[in-house]
Protein backbone atom coordinates (compact mmCIF):
# COMPACT_ATOMS: atom_id res chain seq x y z
CA UNK A 1 0.00 0.00 0.00
CA UNK A 2 1.10 3.50 -0.76
CA UNK A 3 2.46 5.96 1.73
CA UNK A 4 1.92 9.62 0.93
CA UNK A 5 4.81 11.97 1.44
CA UNK A 6 4.59 15.69 0.89
CA UNK A 7 7.79 17.73 1.08
CA UNK A 8 7.90 21.52 0.98
CA UNK A 9 4.98 21.75 -1.41
CA UNK A 10 4.40 25.24 -2.77
CA UNK A 11 1.87 26.09 -5.39
CA UNK A 12 0.41 29.09 -7.15
CA UNK A 13 -2.51 28.98 -9.59
CA UNK A 14 -1.84 30.52 -13.00
CA UNK A 15 -2.74 34.22 -13.31
CA UNK A 16 -2.80 34.73 -9.54
CA UNK A 17 -0.36 36.71 -7.43
CA UNK A 18 -0.51 34.76 -4.22
CA UNK A 19 0.49 31.25 -3.17
CA UNK A 20 -2.38 28.80 -2.69
CA UNK A 21 -0.14 26.38 -0.77
CA UNK A 22 2.91 27.56 1.08
CA UNK A 23 5.60 25.08 2.13
CA UNK A 24 3.45 22.13 3.17
CA UNK A 25 5.18 19.01 4.50
CA UNK A 26 3.66 15.93 6.13
CA UNK A 27 3.18 12.24 5.45
CA UNK A 28 0.29 9.80 5.64
CA UNK A 29 0.58 6.10 6.46
CA UNK A 30 -1.29 3.50 4.40
CA UNK A 31 -4.83 2.96 5.69
CA UNK A 32 -4.97 6.15 7.74
CA UNK A 33 -8.08 8.33 7.89
CA UNK A 34 -6.97 11.95 7.59
CA UNK A 35 -9.33 14.87 8.13
CA UNK A 36 -8.46 18.23 6.61
CA UNK A 37 -9.84 21.35 8.29
CA UNK A 38 -9.32 25.08 7.97
CA UNK A 39 -11.35 28.15 7.17
CA UNK A 40 -12.45 29.20 3.68
CA UNK A 41 -9.69 29.69 1.11
CA UNK A 42 -7.10 28.15 3.42
CA UNK A 43 -6.00 25.77 0.67
CA UNK A 44 -7.84 22.56 1.54
CA UNK A 45 -9.09 21.84 -1.97
CA UNK A 46 -5.80 22.79 -3.51
CA UNK A 47 -3.99 20.38 -1.20
CA UNK A 48 -6.42 17.59 -2.14
CA UNK A 49 -5.90 18.24 -5.81
CA UNK A 50 -2.13 18.29 -5.34
CA UNK A 51 -2.28 14.74 -3.99
CA UNK A 52 -4.47 13.64 -6.90
CA UNK A 53 -2.15 15.29 -9.44
CA UNK A 54 -4.71 17.80 -10.76
CA UNK A 55 -2.36 20.35 -9.24
CA UNK A 56 -0.25 21.03 -11.24
CA UNK A 57 -1.08 18.76 -14.18
CA UNK A 58 -4.61 20.00 -14.85
CA UNK A 59 -4.27 23.62 -13.75
CA UNK A 60 -0.58 24.21 -14.65
CA UNK A 61 0.72 27.15 -12.55
CA UNK A 62 3.96 27.31 -10.57
CA UNK A 63 4.87 24.40 -8.41
CA UNK A 64 7.66 23.62 -6.00
CA UNK A 65 8.52 20.74 -3.69
CA UNK A 66 7.46 17.17 -4.08
CA UNK A 67 4.45 14.92 -3.54
CA UNK A 68 5.07 11.17 -3.53
CA UNK A 69 2.35 8.51 -3.44
CA UNK A 70 4.11 5.18 -2.98
CA UNK A 71 6.80 5.10 -5.63
CA UNK A 72 5.08 7.67 -7.85
CA UNK A 73 6.08 11.31 -7.96
CA UNK A 74 2.68 12.89 -8.59
CA UNK A 75 3.89 15.81 -10.72
CA UNK A 76 5.54 13.53 -13.27
CA UNK A 77 2.51 11.36 -13.97
CA UNK A 78 -0.49 12.32 -16.12
CA UNK A 79 -3.84 12.65 -14.39
CA UNK A 80 -5.36 9.78 -16.33
CA UNK A 81 -2.57 7.54 -15.03
CA UNK A 82 -2.57 8.95 -11.50
CA UNK A 83 -6.27 8.22 -11.06
CA UNK A 84 -5.50 4.51 -10.84
CA UNK A 85 -3.73 5.12 -7.53
CA UNK A 86 -5.49 8.18 -6.10
CA UNK A 87 -9.22 8.70 -6.52
CA UNK A 88 -10.92 12.01 -5.78
CA UNK A 89 -14.57 12.80 -5.08
CA UNK A 90 -15.81 16.39 -5.31
CA UNK A 91 -18.37 18.52 -3.55
CA UNK A 92 -21.18 18.66 -6.06
CA UNK A 93 -22.50 15.18 -6.87
CA UNK A 94 -24.42 16.50 -9.84
CA UNK A 95 -21.29 17.71 -11.64
CA UNK A 96 -19.66 14.34 -11.26
CA UNK A 97 -22.30 12.60 -13.36
CA UNK A 98 -20.74 12.12 -16.79
CA UNK A 99 -24.04 12.67 -18.60
CA UNK A 100 -23.11 10.09 -21.20
CA UNK A 101 -24.60 7.05 -19.51
CA UNK A 102 -28.25 6.16 -19.09
CA UNK A 103 -28.08 4.00 -15.96
CA UNK A 104 -26.23 4.00 -12.65
CA UNK A 105 -24.66 0.70 -13.64
CA UNK A 106 -23.27 2.12 -16.89
CA UNK A 107 -22.20 5.32 -15.15
CA UNK A 108 -19.85 3.39 -12.87
CA UNK A 109 -18.30 1.75 -15.94
CA UNK A 110 -17.13 5.10 -17.37
CA UNK A 111 -13.71 5.15 -15.72
CA UNK A 112 -13.18 1.44 -16.27
CA UNK A 113 -13.87 1.74 -19.99
CA UNK A 114 -11.33 4.54 -20.22
CA UNK A 115 -8.80 2.43 -18.35
CA UNK A 116 -9.31 -0.39 -20.84
CA UNK A 117 -10.49 -2.91 -18.23
CA UNK A 118 -11.83 -6.09 -19.93
CA UNK A 119 -15.60 -6.50 -19.77
CA UNK A 120 -15.67 -9.50 -17.39
CA UNK A 121 -13.42 -7.75 -14.87
CA UNK A 122 -15.45 -4.56 -15.33
CA UNK A 123 -18.70 -6.26 -14.37
CA UNK A 124 -17.09 -7.80 -11.30
CA UNK A 125 -15.75 -4.45 -10.13
CA UNK A 126 -19.02 -2.60 -10.75
CA UNK A 127 -20.96 -5.18 -8.76
CA UNK A 128 -18.50 -4.95 -5.87
CA UNK A 129 -18.54 -1.17 -5.84
CA UNK A 130 -22.34 -1.04 -5.91
CA UNK A 131 -22.52 -3.55 -3.09
CA UNK A 132 -20.03 -1.57 -0.99
CA UNK A 133 -21.87 1.73 -1.48
CA UNK A 134 -25.27 0.05 -1.12
CA UNK A 135 -26.68 1.30 -4.41
CA UNK A 136 -27.55 -1.99 -6.10
CA UNK A 137 -31.22 -1.11 -5.89
CA UNK A 138 -30.68 1.90 -8.15
CA UNK A 139 -28.73 -0.09 -10.74
CA UNK A 140 -31.07 0.63 -13.65
CA UNK A 141 -32.06 4.18 -12.72
CA UNK A 142 -31.00 7.21 -14.68
CA UNK A 143 -28.06 8.79 -12.78
CA UNK A 144 -29.79 12.17 -12.78
CA UNK A 145 -32.87 10.69 -11.10
CA UNK A 146 -31.08 9.93 -7.83
CA UNK A 147 -31.21 11.97 -4.64
CA UNK A 148 -28.09 13.93 -3.69
CA UNK A 149 -26.90 11.29 -1.23
CA UNK A 150 -27.49 8.48 -3.69
CA UNK A 151 -25.77 10.41 -6.45
CA UNK A 152 -22.74 11.10 -4.27
CA UNK A 153 -22.55 7.41 -3.34
CA UNK A 154 -22.65 6.60 -7.04
CA UNK A 155 -19.77 9.05 -7.58
CA UNK A 156 -17.80 7.30 -4.83
CA UNK A 157 -18.63 3.89 -6.31
CA UNK A 158 -17.39 5.08 -9.70
CA UNK A 159 -14.07 5.96 -8.11
CA UNK A 160 -13.87 2.84 -5.93
CA UNK A 161 -14.38 0.64 -8.99
CA UNK A 162 -11.10 1.99 -10.33
CA UNK A 163 -9.49 0.44 -7.22
CA UNK A 164 -7.32 3.34 -6.03
CA UNK A 165 -5.24 2.95 -2.87
CA UNK A 166 -6.10 6.43 -1.68
CA UNK A 167 -9.48 8.16 -1.82
CA UNK A 168 -9.76 11.90 -1.36
CA UNK A 169 -13.14 13.42 -0.57
CA UNK A 170 -13.42 17.20 -0.81
CA UNK A 171 -16.47 18.26 1.23
CA UNK A 172 -18.52 15.38 -0.19
CA UNK A 173 -21.51 16.09 2.05
CA UNK A 174 -21.71 19.87 2.05
CA UNK A 175 -24.41 19.98 -0.64
CA UNK A 176 -26.49 17.17 0.80
CA UNK A 177 -29.47 17.03 3.16
CA UNK A 178 -28.91 15.46 6.61
CA UNK A 179 -29.99 12.03 5.46
CA UNK A 180 -27.74 12.15 2.41
CA UNK A 181 -24.86 13.21 4.64
CA UNK A 182 -25.34 10.30 6.96
CA UNK A 183 -25.45 7.89 4.00
CA UNK A 184 -22.16 9.22 2.72
CA UNK A 185 -20.45 9.14 6.11
CA UNK A 186 -21.52 5.52 6.59
CA UNK A 187 -20.11 4.67 3.19
CA UNK A 188 -16.80 6.42 3.82
CA UNK A 189 -16.43 4.64 7.13
CA UNK A 190 -16.92 1.32 5.36
CA UNK A 191 -14.16 2.17 2.87
CA UNK A 192 -11.83 3.09 5.68
CA UNK A 193 -12.49 -0.26 7.40
CA UNK A 194 -11.42 -1.96 4.17
CA UNK A 195 -7.98 -0.44 4.58
CA UNK A 196 -8.21 2.27 1.93
CA UNK A 197 -6.39 5.47 2.85
CA UNK A 198 -8.97 8.24 3.26
CA UNK A 199 -8.33 11.95 3.07
CA UNK A 200 -11.44 14.00 3.73
CA UNK A 201 -12.18 17.71 3.86
CA UNK A 202 -15.19 18.30 6.08
CA UNK A 203 -16.74 21.21 7.95
CA UNK A 204 -18.59 19.08 10.48
CA UNK A 205 -16.06 18.85 13.32
CA UNK A 206 -18.03 16.19 15.20
CA UNK A 207 -17.60 13.90 12.21
CA UNK A 208 -13.94 14.81 11.78
CA UNK A 209 -13.35 13.99 15.44
CA UNK A 210 -15.28 10.76 15.20
CA UNK A 211 -13.57 9.31 12.13
CA UNK A 212 -10.10 10.79 11.73
CA UNK A 213 -6.92 9.13 12.90
CA UNK A 214 -5.17 12.44 12.41
CA UNK A 215 -6.27 15.92 11.42
CA UNK A 216 -4.51 18.37 9.12
CA UNK A 217 -5.12 21.98 10.18
CA UNK A 218 -4.51 24.51 7.44
CA UNK A 219 -4.57 28.25 7.80
CA UNK A 220 -4.03 30.81 5.09
CA UNK A 221 -2.23 28.39 2.73
CA UNK A 222 0.10 27.08 5.46
CA UNK A 223 0.13 23.90 7.50
CA UNK A 224 -0.48 24.72 11.17
CA UNK A 225 -0.37 21.19 12.51
CA UNK A 226 -1.07 17.56 11.77
CA UNK A 227 -2.01 15.61 14.86
CA UNK A 228 -4.69 13.51 16.58
CA UNK A 229 -8.16 15.12 16.74
CA UNK A 230 -7.70 15.39 20.54
CA UNK A 231 -4.50 17.37 20.21
CA UNK A 232 -5.82 19.59 17.42
CA UNK A 233 -9.14 20.42 19.06
CA UNK A 234 -7.53 21.03 22.46
CA UNK A 235 -5.38 23.83 21.05
CA UNK A 236 -5.99 27.12 22.80
CA UNK A 237 -5.44 29.07 19.59
CA UNK A 238 -8.08 27.14 17.62
CA UNK A 239 -10.37 30.18 17.31
CA UNK A 240 -7.67 32.17 15.59
CA UNK A 241 -7.78 29.70 12.66
CA UNK A 242 -11.52 30.12 12.22
CA UNK A 243 -12.17 26.56 13.37
CA UNK A 244 -14.66 25.56 16.05
CA UNK A 245 -14.04 22.50 18.20
CA UNK A 246 -16.70 19.73 18.41
CA UNK A 247 -19.43 20.51 20.99
CA UNK A 248 -18.20 17.83 23.40
CA UNK A 249 -14.77 19.40 23.40
CA UNK A 250 -16.28 22.82 24.06
CA UNK A 251 -18.31 21.51 26.98
CA UNK A 252 -15.34 19.75 28.53
CA UNK A 253 -13.18 22.80 27.98
CA UNK A 254 -15.83 24.86 29.79
CA UNK A 255 -15.72 22.40 32.68
CA UNK A 256 -11.90 22.14 32.58
CA UNK A 257 -12.20 18.40 32.13
CA UNK A 258 -9.13 16.94 30.47
CA UNK A 259 -8.51 13.29 29.77
CA UNK A 260 -5.52 12.60 31.99
CA UNK A 261 -4.02 9.92 29.73
CA UNK A 262 -3.82 12.19 26.70
CA UNK A 263 -3.72 15.55 28.41
CA UNK A 264 -6.41 16.69 25.97
CA UNK A 265 -10.10 17.46 26.03
CA UNK A 266 -12.41 14.68 24.75
CA UNK A 267 -13.60 15.12 21.18
CA UNK A 268 -16.44 12.64 20.81
CA UNK A 269 -19.55 11.78 22.81
CA UNK A 270 -18.11 8.36 23.75
CA UNK A 271 -14.89 9.83 24.97
CA UNK A 272 -16.65 12.54 26.96
CA UNK A 273 -19.09 10.14 28.56
CA UNK A 274 -16.32 7.73 29.50
CA UNK A 275 -14.57 10.60 31.21
CA UNK A 276 -17.75 11.61 33.02
CA UNK A 277 -18.39 8.06 34.17
CA UNK A 278 -14.90 7.76 35.57
CA UNK A 279 -15.26 11.06 37.39
CA UNK A 280 -18.58 10.03 38.86
CA UNK A 281 -17.04 6.74 40.01
CA UNK A 282 -14.07 8.51 41.61
CA UNK A 283 -16.43 10.98 43.25
CA UNK A 284 -18.47 8.17 44.82
CA UNK A 285 -15.25 6.48 45.98
CA UNK A 286 -14.18 9.64 47.70
CA UNK A 287 -17.41 9.94 49.65
CA UNK B 1 -35.94 12.76 -15.91
CA UNK B 2 -36.65 14.32 -19.25
CA UNK B 3 -34.34 13.45 -22.06
CA UNK B 4 -34.33 14.92 -25.51
CA UNK B 5 -33.71 11.47 -26.87
CA UNK B 6 -36.84 10.10 -28.55
CA UNK B 7 -35.60 6.55 -28.34
CA UNK B 8 -37.57 3.93 -26.48
CA UNK B 9 -36.63 0.28 -26.02
CA UNK B 10 -39.39 -1.96 -27.40
CA UNK B 11 -37.43 -5.15 -27.99
CA UNK B 12 -38.09 -4.95 -31.73
CA UNK B 13 -35.76 -6.07 -34.51
CA UNK B 14 -35.08 -2.43 -35.32
CA UNK B 15 -33.90 -1.96 -31.72
CA UNK B 16 -31.43 -4.79 -32.18
CA UNK B 17 -29.85 -4.10 -35.54
CA UNK B 18 -26.73 -2.00 -35.96
CA UNK B 19 -27.28 1.78 -36.09
CA UNK B 20 -25.09 1.83 -39.19
CA UNK B 21 -27.66 -0.27 -41.04
CA UNK B 22 -30.33 2.30 -40.25
CA UNK B 23 -28.07 5.16 -41.30
CA UNK B 24 -27.47 3.42 -44.62
CA UNK B 25 -31.23 3.06 -44.96
CA UNK B 26 -31.59 6.84 -44.61
CA UNK B 27 -28.91 7.39 -47.23
CA UNK B 28 -30.67 4.97 -49.58
CA UNK B 29 -34.08 6.55 -48.96
CA UNK B 30 -32.76 10.02 -49.79
CA UNK B 31 -30.35 9.25 -52.61
CA UNK B 32 -32.09 6.55 -54.64
CA UNK B 33 -35.29 8.53 -55.47
CA UNK B 34 -33.14 11.49 -56.46
CA UNK B 35 -30.95 9.38 -58.74
CA UNK B 36 -33.85 7.61 -60.36
CA UNK B 37 -35.80 10.83 -60.51
CA UNK B 38 -39.19 9.36 -59.70
CA UNK B 39 -41.70 10.34 -57.10
CA UNK B 40 -42.93 6.76 -56.97
CA UNK B 41 -39.64 5.59 -55.56
CA UNK B 42 -39.94 8.12 -52.75
CA UNK B 43 -43.45 6.92 -52.15
CA UNK B 44 -42.12 3.37 -51.99
CA UNK B 45 -39.62 4.41 -49.31
CA UNK B 46 -42.35 6.23 -47.39
CA UNK B 47 -44.39 3.04 -47.32
CA UNK B 48 -41.30 1.04 -46.33
CA UNK B 49 -40.56 3.47 -43.49
CA UNK B 50 -44.14 3.28 -42.25
CA UNK B 51 -44.01 -0.52 -42.28
CA UNK B 52 -40.68 -0.46 -40.40
CA UNK B 53 -42.03 1.98 -37.83
CA UNK B 54 -45.13 -0.17 -37.40
CA UNK B 55 -43.00 -3.28 -36.87
CA UNK B 56 -40.97 -1.39 -34.26
CA UNK B 57 -44.19 -0.28 -32.49
CA UNK B 58 -43.15 3.38 -32.57
CA UNK B 59 -45.47 4.73 -35.26
CA UNK B 60 -47.43 6.71 -32.65
CA UNK B 61 -44.33 8.69 -31.76
CA UNK B 62 -44.19 10.05 -35.29
CA UNK B 63 -47.55 11.78 -34.81
CA UNK B 64 -46.24 14.88 -33.00
CA UNK B 65 -43.36 15.15 -35.47
CA UNK B 66 -45.66 14.83 -38.48
CA UNK B 67 -48.17 17.14 -36.81
CA UNK B 68 -45.81 20.08 -36.74
CA UNK B 69 -44.51 19.57 -40.26
CA UNK B 70 -48.01 18.65 -41.51
CA UNK B 71 -49.16 22.16 -40.74
CA UNK B 72 -46.34 23.65 -42.81
CA UNK B 73 -46.93 21.18 -45.65
CA UNK B 74 -50.63 22.01 -45.86
CA UNK B 75 -49.72 25.68 -46.07
CA UNK B 76 -47.32 24.90 -48.91
CA UNK B 77 -50.04 22.93 -50.69
CA UNK B 78 -52.53 25.79 -50.34
CA UNK B 79 -50.19 28.55 -51.44
CA UNK B 80 -48.72 26.66 -54.39
CA UNK B 81 -52.12 25.30 -55.46
CA UNK B 82 -53.62 28.78 -55.45
CA UNK B 83 -50.86 31.14 -56.47
CA UNK B 84 -47.94 29.33 -58.12
CA UNK B 85 -46.69 31.13 -61.22
CA UNK B 86 -47.56 28.99 -64.23
CA UNK B 87 -50.83 27.75 -62.77
CA UNK B 88 -53.13 27.22 -65.78
CA UNK B 89 -55.16 24.03 -65.36
CA UNK B 90 -57.86 24.39 -62.70
CA UNK B 91 -58.73 21.14 -60.90
CA UNK B 92 -60.94 22.33 -58.09
CA UNK B 93 -62.87 25.51 -57.54
CA UNK B 94 -64.64 26.53 -54.37
CA UNK B 95 -66.51 29.69 -55.36
CA UNK B 96 -63.89 32.30 -56.20
CA UNK B 97 -61.04 30.10 -54.90
CA UNK B 98 -59.42 28.00 -57.62
CA UNK B 99 -56.82 25.28 -57.21
CA UNK B 100 -54.52 24.61 -60.15
CA UNK B 101 -53.01 21.32 -61.21
CA UNK B 102 -49.44 22.61 -61.73
CA UNK B 103 -49.15 24.18 -58.28
CA UNK B 104 -50.68 21.20 -56.49
CA UNK B 105 -48.40 18.88 -58.43
CA UNK B 106 -45.32 20.89 -57.47
CA UNK B 107 -46.40 21.04 -53.83
CA UNK B 108 -47.05 17.29 -53.76
CA UNK B 109 -43.44 16.74 -54.80
CA UNK B 110 -42.30 18.77 -51.80
CA UNK B 111 -44.70 16.97 -49.46
CA UNK B 112 -43.48 13.55 -50.59
CA UNK B 113 -39.84 14.54 -50.22
CA UNK B 114 -40.31 15.98 -46.77
CA UNK B 115 -42.33 12.98 -45.57
CA UNK B 116 -39.69 10.64 -46.94
CA UNK B 117 -36.91 12.49 -45.13
CA UNK B 118 -38.82 12.72 -41.85
CA UNK B 119 -39.98 9.12 -41.79
CA UNK B 120 -36.65 7.60 -42.73
CA UNK B 121 -34.94 9.63 -39.98
CA UNK B 122 -37.66 8.47 -37.59
CA UNK B 123 -36.69 4.88 -38.36
CA UNK B 124 -33.24 5.65 -36.96
CA UNK B 125 -34.05 8.08 -34.19
CA UNK B 126 -37.02 6.37 -32.62
CA UNK B 127 -35.36 2.98 -32.42
CA UNK B 128 -31.72 3.78 -31.61
CA UNK B 129 -30.14 4.58 -28.28
CA UNK B 130 -27.87 7.57 -29.02
CA UNK B 131 -25.03 6.08 -26.98
CA UNK B 132 -25.21 2.81 -28.94
CA UNK B 133 -24.80 4.70 -32.17
CA UNK B 134 -21.87 6.79 -30.94
CA UNK B 135 -20.19 3.81 -29.28
CA UNK B 136 -20.29 1.97 -32.57
CA UNK B 137 -18.59 4.94 -34.21
CA UNK B 138 -15.95 5.05 -31.48
CA UNK B 139 -15.28 1.36 -32.02
CA UNK B 140 -14.67 2.16 -35.67
CA UNK B 141 -12.10 4.83 -34.76
CA UNK B 142 -14.21 7.93 -34.12
CA UNK B 143 -12.73 10.12 -31.34
CA UNK B 144 -14.08 9.17 -27.89
CA UNK B 145 -13.97 12.84 -26.89
CA UNK B 146 -16.30 13.89 -29.68
CA UNK B 147 -18.36 10.84 -28.94
CA UNK B 148 -18.72 11.98 -25.35
CA UNK B 149 -19.84 15.44 -26.38
CA UNK B 150 -22.50 14.07 -28.70
CA UNK B 151 -23.90 11.65 -26.15
CA UNK B 152 -23.81 13.95 -23.16
CA UNK B 153 -25.68 16.69 -25.02
CA UNK B 154 -28.76 14.49 -24.89
CA UNK B 155 -28.68 14.53 -21.11
CA UNK B 156 -27.07 17.81 -20.27
CA UNK B 157 -29.36 20.09 -22.28
CA UNK B 158 -32.49 18.96 -20.40
CA UNK B 159 -30.50 19.44 -17.20
CA UNK B 160 -29.63 23.00 -18.16
CA UNK B 161 -33.26 23.69 -18.98
CA UNK B 162 -34.08 22.52 -15.50
CA UNK B 163 -31.49 24.85 -13.93
CA UNK B 164 -33.03 27.65 -15.93
CA UNK B 165 -36.49 26.74 -14.65
CA UNK B 166 -35.24 26.63 -11.08
CA UNK B 167 -33.66 30.05 -11.38
CA UNK B 168 -36.77 31.46 -13.06
CA UNK B 169 -38.83 30.15 -10.16
CA UNK B 170 -36.44 31.72 -7.70
CA UNK B 171 -36.60 35.08 -9.48
CA UNK B 172 -40.38 34.89 -9.67
CA UNK B 173 -40.65 34.13 -5.98
CA UNK B 174 -38.61 37.26 -5.38
CA UNK B 175 -41.26 39.21 -7.21
CA UNK B 176 -39.83 39.27 -10.72
CA UNK B 177 -42.42 39.44 -13.51
CA UNK B 178 -41.69 36.62 -15.92
CA UNK B 179 -44.97 36.41 -17.76
CA UNK B 180 -46.68 38.87 -20.00
CA UNK B 181 -45.73 40.69 -23.17
CA UNK B 182 -42.44 40.37 -24.98
CA UNK B 183 -40.92 43.41 -23.30
CA UNK B 184 -41.62 42.05 -19.82
CA UNK B 185 -40.22 38.67 -20.76
CA UNK B 186 -37.03 40.12 -22.17
CA UNK B 187 -36.61 42.28 -19.10
CA UNK B 188 -37.08 39.22 -16.89
CA UNK B 189 -34.60 37.25 -18.94
CA UNK B 190 -31.64 39.58 -18.45
CA UNK B 191 -31.04 38.95 -14.73
CA UNK B 192 -31.30 35.23 -15.51
CA UNK B 193 -28.37 35.28 -17.86
CA UNK B 194 -25.64 35.88 -15.36
CA UNK B 195 -26.56 33.16 -12.84
CA UNK B 196 -27.19 30.66 -15.60
CA UNK B 197 -23.97 31.45 -17.42
CA UNK B 198 -21.96 31.61 -14.20
CA UNK B 199 -23.35 28.36 -12.88
CA UNK B 200 -22.75 26.60 -16.16
CA UNK B 201 -19.18 27.87 -16.32
CA UNK B 202 -18.44 26.62 -12.82
CA UNK B 203 -20.22 23.37 -13.54
CA UNK B 204 -18.26 22.92 -16.72
CA UNK B 205 -14.95 23.27 -14.88
CA UNK B 206 -16.04 20.86 -12.19
CA UNK B 207 -17.32 18.37 -14.73
CA UNK B 208 -14.04 18.58 -16.64
CA UNK B 209 -12.15 17.76 -13.42
CA UNK B 210 -14.47 14.89 -12.61
CA UNK B 211 -14.07 13.44 -16.09
CA UNK B 212 -10.32 13.86 -15.96
CA UNK B 213 -9.97 11.81 -12.77
CA UNK B 214 -11.93 9.04 -14.40
CA UNK B 215 -9.35 8.62 -17.11
CA UNK B 216 -11.21 10.57 -19.78
CA UNK B 217 -8.02 11.60 -21.54
CA UNK B 218 -6.46 8.19 -21.33
CA UNK B 219 -4.73 7.07 -24.50
CA UNK B 220 -5.15 3.40 -23.65
CA UNK B 221 -7.38 1.41 -26.01
CA UNK B 222 -10.86 1.86 -24.57
CA UNK B 223 -13.04 -1.14 -23.66
CA UNK B 224 -16.84 -1.22 -23.62
CA UNK B 225 -19.31 -2.43 -21.02
CA UNK B 226 -22.01 -2.93 -23.62
CA UNK B 227 -21.57 -5.31 -26.50
CA UNK B 228 -21.55 -3.87 -29.97
CA UNK B 229 -25.08 -3.40 -31.23
CA UNK B 230 -25.45 -5.67 -34.27
CA UNK B 231 -27.06 -8.87 -35.52
CA UNK B 232 -25.74 -11.34 -38.10
CA UNK B 233 -28.19 -10.04 -40.70
CA UNK B 234 -26.64 -6.55 -40.50
CA UNK B 235 -23.95 -7.52 -42.98
CA UNK B 236 -26.59 -8.45 -45.54
CA UNK B 237 -28.78 -5.43 -44.83
CA UNK B 238 -25.85 -3.10 -45.31
CA UNK B 239 -24.69 -4.93 -48.40
CA UNK B 240 -28.23 -4.74 -49.80
CA UNK B 241 -28.39 -0.98 -49.22
CA UNK B 242 -25.03 -0.38 -50.82
CA UNK B 243 -25.94 -2.54 -53.84
CA UNK B 244 -29.23 -0.64 -54.24
CA UNK B 245 -27.47 2.72 -54.07
CA UNK B 246 -24.80 1.63 -56.54
CA UNK B 247 -27.49 0.26 -58.86
CA UNK B 248 -29.27 3.60 -58.74
CA UNK B 249 -26.02 5.41 -59.56
CA UNK B 250 -25.43 3.07 -62.51
CA UNK B 251 -29.02 3.61 -63.66
CA UNK B 252 -28.48 7.35 -63.55
CA UNK B 253 -25.24 7.18 -65.50
CA UNK B 254 -26.83 4.96 -68.12
CA UNK B 255 -29.72 7.44 -68.35
CA UNK B 256 -27.37 10.36 -68.86
CA UNK B 257 -25.25 8.48 -71.41
CA UNK B 258 -28.37 7.44 -73.35
CA UNK B 259 -29.59 11.02 -73.34
CA UNK B 260 -26.41 12.26 -74.96
CA UNK B 261 -26.22 9.48 -77.55
N1 LIG C 1 -8.95 27.48 -9.92
C1 LIG C 1 -8.35 28.45 -9.23
N2 LIG C 1 -7.73 29.46 -9.85
C2 LIG C 1 -7.11 30.44 -9.17
N3 LIG C 1 -7.06 30.50 -7.81
C3 LIG C 1 -7.67 29.54 -7.11
C4 LIG C 1 -8.36 28.46 -7.79
N4 LIG C 1 -8.87 27.65 -6.84
C5 LIG C 1 -8.53 28.20 -5.64
N5 LIG C 1 -7.81 29.31 -5.80
C6 LIG C 1 -7.22 30.14 -4.72
O1 LIG C 1 -6.36 29.32 -3.95
C7 LIG C 1 -6.50 29.59 -2.56
C8 LIG C 1 -6.89 28.32 -1.83
O2 LIG C 1 -8.18 27.93 -2.24
P1 LIG C 1 -8.82 26.53 -1.96
O3 LIG C 1 -9.98 26.39 -2.87
O4 LIG C 1 -7.80 25.49 -2.01
O5 LIG C 1 -9.34 26.73 -0.47
P2 LIG C 1 -10.34 25.85 0.38
O6 LIG C 1 -9.73 25.74 1.72
O7 LIG C 1 -10.69 24.61 -0.32
O8 LIG C 1 -11.58 26.81 0.48
P3 LIG C 1 -13.14 26.42 0.66
O9 LIG C 1 -13.35 26.15 2.10
O10 LIG C 1 -13.81 27.68 0.21
O11 LIG C 1 -13.42 25.27 -0.22
C9 LIG C 1 -7.52 30.70 -2.46
O12 LIG C 1 -6.85 31.90 -2.33
C10 LIG C 1 -8.27 30.64 -3.78
O13 LIG C 1 -8.75 31.90 -4.15
MG1 LIG D 1 -12.52 23.80 -1.10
Amino acid sequence: MARIEIEHLKYQYPATTKLALDDISFSVEPGEFIGIIGKNESGKSTLCQAIAGLVPNFYKGSYGGKVMVGEIEVKTVEVNEMCKTVGIVFQNPFNQVTGSKLTVYEEISFGLENMGIPKVEMIKRIDEAMELLDIIKYKDRNPFDLSGGQMQRMAIASIIAMQPEVIILDEPTSQLDPQGREEVFQAVQKLSKKGITIIMVEHNMEKIAQYSDRVVLLNDTKLVAIDTPQKIFSRDDLDSFGVEAPVFTKICRGLHLKNEETGCYPVTLEEASRLFQRLVKEESHNE
Amino acid sequence: MKSISLYEEKGSVLNKIAPESKILYIVAALVIPYLIGSRWVSLGFIIASILLLLSAKVIRKTVPILGVSGFVLITVLLIQGLFRAGNVTPILSLGPVVFYKEGVNFALGIVINVLNILLSFCVLILTTKPSDMIENFVRKGFSPRFGYVFISIFQIIPQMTETMATITDAQRSRGMETEGNLFIRVKAFIPLISPVVMSSLINTKERALALEVRGFNSTIQKTFLNDEKKIPADKWIQLGMVVAIVAAIVFRIVLVVMYFM
